[in-house]
């Protein structure tokens, strides 16, 4: 067995399906407290890329950076995290907030029409061009900055950072929503709203809470997709979104840990299947594979089987 | 208990009572509108169909323009696409996110039997059941598997295999089976099927590039289907349908045969879908299966046409296909798109801003406020004024002397879009003459940015319209133009 | 129901009206119509404006308007570009087609930008008389006599690029019967047609061909570059994105492999595709650094600052070549889409930006086109056949 060529697909498929994992989350927390599939969310994702792109060029300039990489990727980050927070929050305020008690699928409708405004208004804004995060000369290209194992497996400090960031992340997500006052409210409003709101929960902060952190750990996710894979464009969001919705779908929609696996499981499938079936069919691969698994569990990996409520 | 469903009185299925009556509880328009209202009411919903079917057959009298007659016929194929989606979301309540593998399916199978690629020719009165049929069948053993998938795991379910039709067309040409046989071109991959056989009915062809011809055949099946849909709505099986999607629970427990229901209702909205697909494949000679997969935003303006129309609702389909498309043609060019835009602005004033004084005020203040930033440009930055209006005539000529026109619009211009994006969203959060005020200074900005950027760039304006005009229309009538609100009863 | 027929009386009067307008604007324009130069003439645009396409299709707009941008400013006869967007989407590049077609204005086209696009929309400007021409459809049958007269482009061909690039392979770079090129399409028709040439010149004198694909919306090539082993020696790479090519180049040369990148005319960008030690071919220098150039592209980047992308620059001599047709046309002061068609046939440019001339063969490409060879090295583009 070619241990170099498992190796690879492995780290590969473990730091894309990260990306995924952390989208799909954002997804997912909003999907469990509003029954809302956000179909703008991969573009809040593509917006957080922009964000980190922007700093980079600030700190960066064309020649050199100015200061650390280390605070270049701290400030990138902050940035990125809080641009996109503040996004979420406003499409939540101007676009759905109205939208609450409508037909499940006029939500929908709004968040492909905020999907569509946002890629043209970045369009207009920012160009079509593909920006790249390495057209900039870091003094520390850590983009491809590497390290190989013993057995030759060559793999990118980016990677690294990609893996232990979503590690991070996902760790503090889950601290803050089972220890936290504001975390608990968040699982109450998602096992039922109403009855959360009797119990005097505040709903609407709740709501927006959702949405920032969902919002922020999508920018968060667009500048490790940068770090590493390094384009930006005004259309990344489509496909990384509707990957990521199906990573959510596919863990159990609603249910975090399951947003997480799911993610993984799609980013795996990915890169094995080009490892070792075909490139050329890889995406049919993994549709094929999902189909299957969402047959066998029609609730998601971790998804509690619905029972409906008379 | 009576159910006679052209008994007015009789309960409707899926309505609230309360909801129902409450157009009767209004106070009615009086004088000449009112009468004219309440004949139309009067008519029964065939003698609308029936007059939009005459009045689209009146299209190519009217205009002999190759463009227009092209619109029309794709705007057709959406009313039929719609149609069959109204089955499957509209009355069964499935949320199919795959349907348009369905449309692709069948464009592709008449594309096979029908054109050189396999050196097949068959007639279109074989092909056309034909393709239709397994095009239905494939929608039937989709729905197969998912029957007892609800809800958002049936999207998925059905999103995958839209992205697997889509990947698998996309590549097929060199498909070796299990390795044998070796490689076979069986789709043309990313270069599609092209130089399909036009419709031909026991030898009478027609004529490439006829798109009238084409217009005509759609509008035959699109009015048959509607008057059939029609028909179904008031049938058993339409009501079956209607309460699965209300209430799956209930349904189930008054012993509808729930599976059964689900399954009849995917089979016919793919069939209908592979319908618009053989005329597409006809009409347009060629095939690729890029544009049938998600990225292509099909599925999506298919959807947006059928929610913005209302689901559920037969003419909500035409209207939904109508305006979207129509909107989406109009605003390719950058004169209508001005004139859309500017009186789209002056009639939301009207209709809104009560009372008439507080318009007055405001329209006076813009213009005022105007000239008077022209003027203070003018002196302080010429530059600022010396751009090119982007459109010419007499709007042109008279913005020219009230707009700010930099000669070098574009860091401005994006900037001034991104802060009119800002304040528009701010002044839905105001109240009062606060709000008035500040319409006059965003209304102003709004025409800077028109000017300067989005009338430059006609071919992403016209997408941010779109997807802003479907945020607006959602949030101001989520049930769609012509959908009925419901009440969720809890 | 009071507020519904509202809806669906406004519904109604605003389609009318849009029908009607739209019947009244533009009235059909038979083929043989002349029209008057003193309002100005209009030349239609067909790119992949917006969509997954956008970065290459308003690339293609901006180099096009900037021309005529400049043109009008110095010249009486004014020129007008009527842009149109097919989101590379062959049937929304036929409904456009018909826009343009039935726009009694317009004398000739430009674009549309794809392969597939040129055959959908060909039988469309053939019925209306309308000369097109398009700046990135290279594949090979398009100019096979069917559209003679109509069609032309001022870029060479898949058969011209497809032989050089793996000649270049088998006489400098080592390849021959017994090692091994990985050939890399990204699903798209430009890209498959020039995949399928390389493959069958290279297999044809014994190399193996390893053929994969990656989807143009994949983002990590780490994947499929674990699959190149040690006999491979080149991998070519006909992508439509620069920057593809470069993640590409950069993690073959991470991951340690020895294989060199090759890239097509798709990646021609010398800011974005920089990894030393790779080859690229392309049908002229580069734009961004011929020193004739530099004033052309530093005003163009003036008017629409961000990069480029190799397929712009050849829409501008398009743009060049209408010009010079419709001014010929124009000294009666009436002009024709006849007239145009025969004109700008015959438009000979002595130099162009793309660093040489131009001039056409009877079936609409260039005449004695060829492709250079470069290598980058330390960032820089440097020919080397």
């Amino acid at each position: 067995m070619n241990w170099n060529l498992f190796v690879t697909e492995l780290v590969a498929g473990i730091s894309h399906g990260s990306v995924y994992a952390l989208i799909a989350l954002g997804y997912s927390m909003v999907y469990g407290i509003l029954k809302l599939l956000n179909f703008a969310h991969g573009d809040v994702y593509m917006v957080g890329s922009f964000i980190g792109y922007g700093i980079l060029g600030v700190f960066g300039g064309a020649t050199n950076l100015s200061i650390p990489v280390w605070a270049l990727l701290t400030l990138m980050f902050l940035g990125a995290m809080l641009g996109g927070g503040l996004l979420g929050v406003m499409i939540e305020r101007f676009a759905y907030r109205r939208l609450r008690n409508a037909p499940r699928i006029a939500p929908l409708i709004t968040a492909l029409g905020v999907s569509f405004f946002l890629e043209n208004a970045a369009q207009l804004v920012l160009g079509a061009q593909y920006q790249s995060y390495n057209s900039f000369s870091w003094k520390s290209p850590i983009a491809f900055d590497h390290f190989s194992l013993p057995a030759g497996t060559v793999i990118s400090y980016a990677e690294v950072i990609i893996i232990v960031g979503t590690i991070v992340l996902v760790v503090a997500l889950t601290l803050f929503v089972q220890r936290t006052q504001l975390g608990k409210a968040m699982r109450a409003t998602s096992f039922d709203r109403e009855a959360a709101a009797m119990m005097g929960i505040d709903v609407d902060r709740v709501i927006v809470a959702t949405f920032f952190i969902g919002s922020a750990l999508a920018g968060a996710a667009g500048v490790f997709n940068g770090i590493e894979y390094q384009q930006v464009w005004p259309y990344m969001g489509f496909t990384a979104g509707l990957y990521a919705f199906i990573a959510a779908v596919v863990g159990g929609i609603g249910n975090l840990p399951g947003a997480v696996l799911g993610g993984l499981t799609i980013g795996l499938a990915q890169s094995f299947s080009i490892g070792y079936i075909s490139s050329t069919f890889s995406d049919a691969v993994v549709f094929a594979i999902l189909i299957a698994v969402m047959i066998v569990r029609p609730s998601g990996l971790l998804g509690r089987a619905a029972v409906s409520k008379v | 208990m009576s159910t006679d469903p052209t008994d007015p009185n009789a309960p409707r299925v899926g309505v609230d009572e309360w909801v129902a009556s409450h157009e009767q509880r209004r106070t009615r328009r009086t004088g000449v509108l009112g009468v004219v209202e309440r004949e139309l009411e009067r008519l029964p919903r065939p003698a609308f169909y029936l007059g939009f079917g005459i009045a689209a057959a009146l299209l190519p009298a009217v205009s002999s323009n190759g463009y227009v007659i092209d619109v029309g016929l794709n705007t057709l194929l959406y009313m039929l696409l719609a149609l069959g989606l109204n089955i499957t979301v509209g009355y069964a309540g499935l949320l199919d996110l795959g349907y348009v593998a369905f449309y692709g399916f069948a464009a592709y199978g008449y594309a096979m039997l029908a054109s050189p690629k396999f050196g097949l020719h068959w007639d279109t009165l074989a092909v056309i059941p034909l393709v239709v049929i397994a095009t239905a069948l494939l929608g039937l053993l989709v729905a197969l598997p998912s029957r007892r998938l609800i809800g958002d795991y049936l999207a998925i379910v059905t999103l995958f295999f839209g992205e697997l039709f889509a990947t698998v067309y996309q590549n097929g040409e060199h498909v070796s089976l299990l390795g044998q046989f070796g490689a076979h071109d069986v789709t043309g991959g990313p270069n599609g099927i092209p130089n399909i056989d036009q419709f031909n009915v026991f030898g009478a062809r027609i004529g490439a590039l006829n798109y009238t011809a084409y217009y005509y055949v759609a509008l035959i099946f699109f009015m048959v289907l509607l008057f059939a849909m029609y028909l179904v709505d008031r049938s058993r099986t339409g009501r079956a349908w209607k309460s699965l999607r209300e209430d799956p629970l209930a349904a189930e427990l008054m012993g509808m045969p729930v599976n059964r229901l689900k399954l009849i209702a995917f089979a016919c909205g793919a069939g209908i879908a592979g319908l618009a697909g053989t005329i597409f494949a006809a009409a347009n000679t060629a095939v690729f299966a890029s544009e049938f997969d998600f990225t292509s935003g099909l599925l999506i303006i298919v959807y947006a046409m059928l929610i913005l129309g209302g689901a559920g609702s037969l003419g909500g389909v035409i209207i939904g296909a109508l305006v979207v498309n129509v909107s989406l043609e109009v605003l390719r060019s950058p004169g209508h798109a001005t004139w859309v835009f500017y009186v789209l602005i002056a009639g939301t004033l009207v209709a809104r801003m009560r009372p008439w004084r507080w318009l007055a005020v405001v329209v006076a203040g813009t213009a005022g406020f105007g000239f008077a930033v022209h003027a203070i440009v003018a002196a302080a930055w010429p530059r600022g004024v010396h751009g090119q209006a982007p459109i010419g005539g007499a709007l042109g000529t008279g913005l020219r002397h009230w707009v700010v026109l930099p000669s070098n619009p574009m860091t401005i211009g994006n900037v001034a879009f991104i802060c009119l994006v800002l304040t528009v969203l701010a002044l839905t959060l105001l109240h009062g003459w606060v709000q008035r005020l500040a319409m006059i200074p965003t209304l102003y900005l709004a025409a800077f940015v028109w000017e300067n950027r989005l009338a430059v760039e006609p071919s992403v304006t016209r997408l941010i319209l779109v997807g802003v005009i479907l945020i607006v229309l959602m949030n101001a009538r989520p049930q769609g133009l012509l959908g009925t609100s419901r009440v969720e009863i809890v | 129901m009071v507020r519904k027929f509202g809806l669906i009386a406004i519904a109604a009067t605003v389609v009318v009206l849009a029908i009607v307008s739209a019947a009244a604007a533009r009235p059909a324009a038979p083929a043989a119509a002349t029209a008057s130069c003193s309002s100005g003439v209009s030349i239609g645009m067909q790119a992949p404006i917006t969509g997954p396409a956008g970065s290459i299709g308003s690339d293609q707009l901006h180099w096009a308007s900037f021309y005529f941008t400049q043109w009008n400013k110095t010249h009486k006869l004014k020129i007008h570009l009527v842009q149109q967007d097919t989101q590379l989407d062959p049937s929304k590049a036929s409904t456009t087609a018909q826009a343009l077609a039935s726009n009694g204005k317009v004398m000739g086209v430009i674009g549309p930008a794809g392969s597939d696009e040129v055959q959908a929309v060909a039988p469309i400007f053939k019925k209306a008389g309308l000369a097109f021409a398009s700046g990135s459809a290279t594949r090979v049958s398009l100019t096979s006599g069917a559209w003679k007269g109509y069609f032309f482009r001022d870029v060479p061909n898949d058969g011209v690029q497809g032989p050089t690039d793996a000649g270049y392979m088998m006489s400098k770079l080592g390849v021959g019967s017994g090692s091994k090129v990985m050939v890399v399409d990204d699903q798209e028709s430009y890209s498959t047609g020039l995949a399928d040439i390389v493959q069958a010149s290279l297999k044809a004198k014994g190399v193996n061909v390893d053929r994969e694909s990656v989807s143009q919306k994949a983002t990590d090539f780490s994947s499929l570059i674990a699959k190149v082993d040690s006999a491979t020696k080149v991998v070519f790479l006909p992508f439509q994105v620069a920057s593809e090519a470069q993640l590409f180049a950069q993690q073959l040369q991470a991951q340690g492999k020895s294989a060199v990148a090759f890239g097509s005319d798709g990646t021609f960008d010398s800011s974005k595709f920089t990894v030393n030690g790779s080859y690229i071919s392309f049908f002229a220098p580069d734009v961004t650094t011929i020193p004739a150039d530099a004033a052309v592209v530093k005003a163009f980047h003036k008017q629409y600052p961000g990069a480029t992308s190799p397929f712009g620059a050849p829409n501008y001599v398009l743009a060049q070549m209408y010009a010079n047709a419709v001014t010929k046309a124009c000294k009666d002061h009436k002009i024709s889409r006849a007239e145009v068609r025969k004109d700008v046939l015959k438009v000979s440019l002595p130099s162009t930006i793309l660093g040489g001339p131009i001039k056409l063969t009877a079936v609409g490409d260039v005449a004695g086109a060829k492709f250079h060879i470069f290598k980058i090295e330390n960032g820089k583009y440097v020919t080397v056949a």
